[in-house]
């Protein structure tokens, strides 16, 4: 494999499939589609490729209303209509009107650049869809200017997904897709020290017991996910509770479990 | 090169296209997998399988492609077969079981003990075992074998009784991520996802540019511009869910649990209810799915509250001695409220418009010797809990007729 590669940095521990993965969607300039349970670090891992290459992360964070277009770039109509009727400066210039989106920013940049395409699945079911071409082509066409903006270096893109809907074959094709599991206990381990280096070992033993007992409770809602045991022992620390309190008093264990329910249940079964 | 691969990849019904095999190629080219047989397989399958419900059919598709891959724990032919009685499995008494484990009180156990015990029997094992509580064998109280019933342990082979086991030796790491065979969270949400009815009237803020308004306001402004906004249209189905929460129903729950939660990351209803019952739907309904006496509301009450256009799904699988639907002295946990099971049920069906029966063990066709699950589909449409089961079901409560 040539050029840059992908490896886990100080704040981030990726497991080695995660890293293949990475350097293939590098290497074959494809997407890269990240799928796996909430808090495990999906998001993250763009800001740690970013870091670990150097260099500069554009993130689109995709909402239920989020549509193709507004990645590409947007025409402020309303504003120009605006200006208009009070005849302002530059109405005349369609582009002063043209804003570029995050995906018409990263093409438009002039190094290549790190492209997060944050929880694809919240948008409208047809969204991956209309990004077909723009992603396959690395460009796009503005109509009102008649110009083309086409990316001087394709950009890494990294795509995240919640599995909230299905996304359409044809855009699956495109990818290359990482199931993020739940990480194991050994690689649990190393995620929180490199968060906190100088963790206590019996804390964090007795933490990550009650975590994962927590875990395998079968009538749990919501289940904790890392970032929240990373914040949880992060309140522990500071709170200075000893390694011995932690399963009989569960302290702070409103980071852990959110739901009303849940600490409920976690206060009856681990007692 | 390994076009064999491509056509069994095929057979194992994963939908793989040519531009996919020759992205793997343009890799292999390139050198991506680094002449290893680990990473190749990675390497293919993040080329290949987009989906975590097809990484089993993958590996079968790679096991039977590359054979020689085996994992460490190897469980002899032998062995499987003492354990495969499923015949047994109706012999157990689920509660019986549930009792056991309860007696010996042990909830957490350290997994690498078991491991490291798991390997020891494995070792000097040389007969078969049933109903023991030290070798590996079927319905004992060991952390070892199958249908037994302790909470954490290694299953070997056969049914899953409890769904709590660390790991399913001698079965494939993904298996339960196939949508053929187990309905995973994802799957739920996407059927919750039909229940959808639009509507405007709802108390939210106006963020939509409504063009008519628009249009209107700015000729009555003599041609200047006035941008009129408009309500987004909300989803305004209002959803109750009842849940059964007895001991027929344990080995379904964690099913349940994900169709919970399911229920609850679906946030575009407009309400969402719960409450579980035992076995039948008596004069109260739980608040938690211990079912404690006390922790409860009047059914009566629930009527009067909640208005008959929310929409009902009742979890159960309708297994009731005849008494327990039809006298009125049928609850054996809490009061009846003079009323028989099955009048309760009437009442329920008359109450609210839309009412579903989601039932995670329904017998296929006509099963006349079930005789409180024949008479319950006379009253309520009932699916089987599958992906199928609950698209169907989502679909009826949707329908106006």
């Amino acid at each position: 494999m040539s050029g840059q590669q992908f490896n886990s940095t100080q704040d981030y521990v990726a497991s080695e499939q995660l890293m293949a993965g990475v350097n293939v969607a590098i290497a074959l300039q494809k997407p890269l589609l990240i799928k796996g349970e909430p808090g495990t670090g999906k998001t993250m891992l763009a800001e740690a490729v970013a870091k670990s290459l150097g260099k500069k992360l554009i993130i689109w964070n995709i909402k239920s209303t989020t549509k193709a277009q507004d990645g590409l770039y947007m025409y402020d109509t309303i504003q120009r209509l605006y200006d208009g009727q009070f005849g302002e400066e530059g109405v005349d210039d369609i582009a002063h009107y043209i804003k570029l989106g995050k995906l018409g920013e990263a093409f438009d940049a002039d190094e290549q650049v790190v492209l997060l395409i944050d929880e694809i699945d919240k948008a409208d079911l047809e969204f991956p869809n209309d990004l077909l071409w723009e992603l396959d082509q690395m460009e796009f066409y503005i109509h009102e200017t008649k110009r083309t903006v086409k990316a001087k270096h394709r950009p890494i893109v990294i795509i995240t997904s919640n599995a909230e809907k299905e996304l359409p074959d044809a855009f699956l094709r495109r990818c290359i897709f990482h199931y993020i599991d739940f990480p194991d206990e050994a690689l649990m381990e190393e995620i929180v020290r490199t968060h906190y280096p100088d963790v206590e070992d019996k804390l964090l033993e007795n933490a990550m017991e009650v975590f994962y007992g927590i875990r395998a409770l079968r009538d749990i809602r919501k289940k904790p996910s890392t970032s929240e045991l990373i914040d949880w022992i992060n309140a522990l620390q500071i709170g200075g509770i000893s390694a011995d309190e932690i399963r009989a008093k569960l302290p702070f264990v409103g980071v852990v479990v959110k739901k009303d329910e849940d600490l409920e249940t976690v206060r009856q079964k681990l007692d | 090169m390994f076009s064999n691969f491509f056509y069994t990849c095929k057979a194992k019904g994963l939908k793989i296209t040519l531009s996919e095999w020759l992205t793997l190629q343009e890799a292999l080219d390139k050198g991506l997998s680094g002449s290893s047989l680990t990473q190749f397989y990675y390497l293919a399958r993040m080329i290949l399988v987009k989906s975590e419900t097809d990484f089993d059919k993958f590996d079968l598709a790679f096991e039977e492609t590359f054979k020689g891959i085996q994992s460490e724990n190897e469980i002899s032919k032998n062995m499987m077969k003492w354990l495969d009685k499923s015949e047994l499995i109706d012999m157990v008494d689920e509660e019986e079981r549930y009792r056991m484990n309860e007696q010996d009180g042990i909830q957490f156990i350290d997994k690498e003990e078991v491991e490291a015990k798991f390997k020891e029997r494995l070792r000097d094992q040389d007969s078969e075992h049933n109903g023991g509580s030290f070798w590996i064998g079927s319905m004992g109280k060991t952390a070892f074998g199958n249908m037994g019933g302790f909470m954490g342990g290694i299953r070997v082979g056969g049914k899953t009784g409890y769904q709590s086991a660390f790991q399913v030796v001698g079965a494939r790491k993904y298996r339960d991520f196939r949508d053929d065979r187990m309905l995973d969270n994802r799957q739920f949400q996407l059927a919750f996802r039909k229940l959808r009815q639009f509507s405007t009237r709802l108390d939210i803020p106006k963020t939509e540019l409504d063009i008519d308004g628009t249009i209107d306001k700015t000729c009555n402004n003599g041609g200047y511009l006035q941008i009129v906004m408009d309500k987004p249209r909300k989803n305004s189905v209002k959803l109750l869910l009842l849940m059964d929460s007895g001991g027929t129903m344990i080995p379904f729950s964690s099913l349940l649990n994900e169709l919970f939660q399911a229920v609850h990351k679906s946030n575009h209803y407009k309400d969402v209810k719960t409450y579980y019952f035992h076995n039948c739907i008596y004069s109260k309904l739980y608040k938690t799915p211990e079912c404690e006496n006390g922790d409860w509301i009047d059914t009566e009450w629930m009527f009067r509250n909640l208005d008959s256009d929310y929409k009902v799904i009742v979890v159960g699988d309708a297994a009731m001695a005849p008494e327990e639907l039809y006298s009125t002295s049928g609850n054996y946990r809490g009061p009846n409220g003079g009323l028989a099971g099955w009048d309760w049920l009437q009442l329920l069906k008359r109450h609210y418009k839309k009412v579903v029966w989601l039932n995670p063990k329904m017998a296929p066709g006509h099963a006349p010797w079930r005789e409180a699950e024949t008479a319950i589909k006379e009253l309520f449409p009932m699916y089987k809990l599958t992906v199928d089961g609950l698209n169907q079901a989502m679909v009826k409560l949707m329908l106006n007729k």
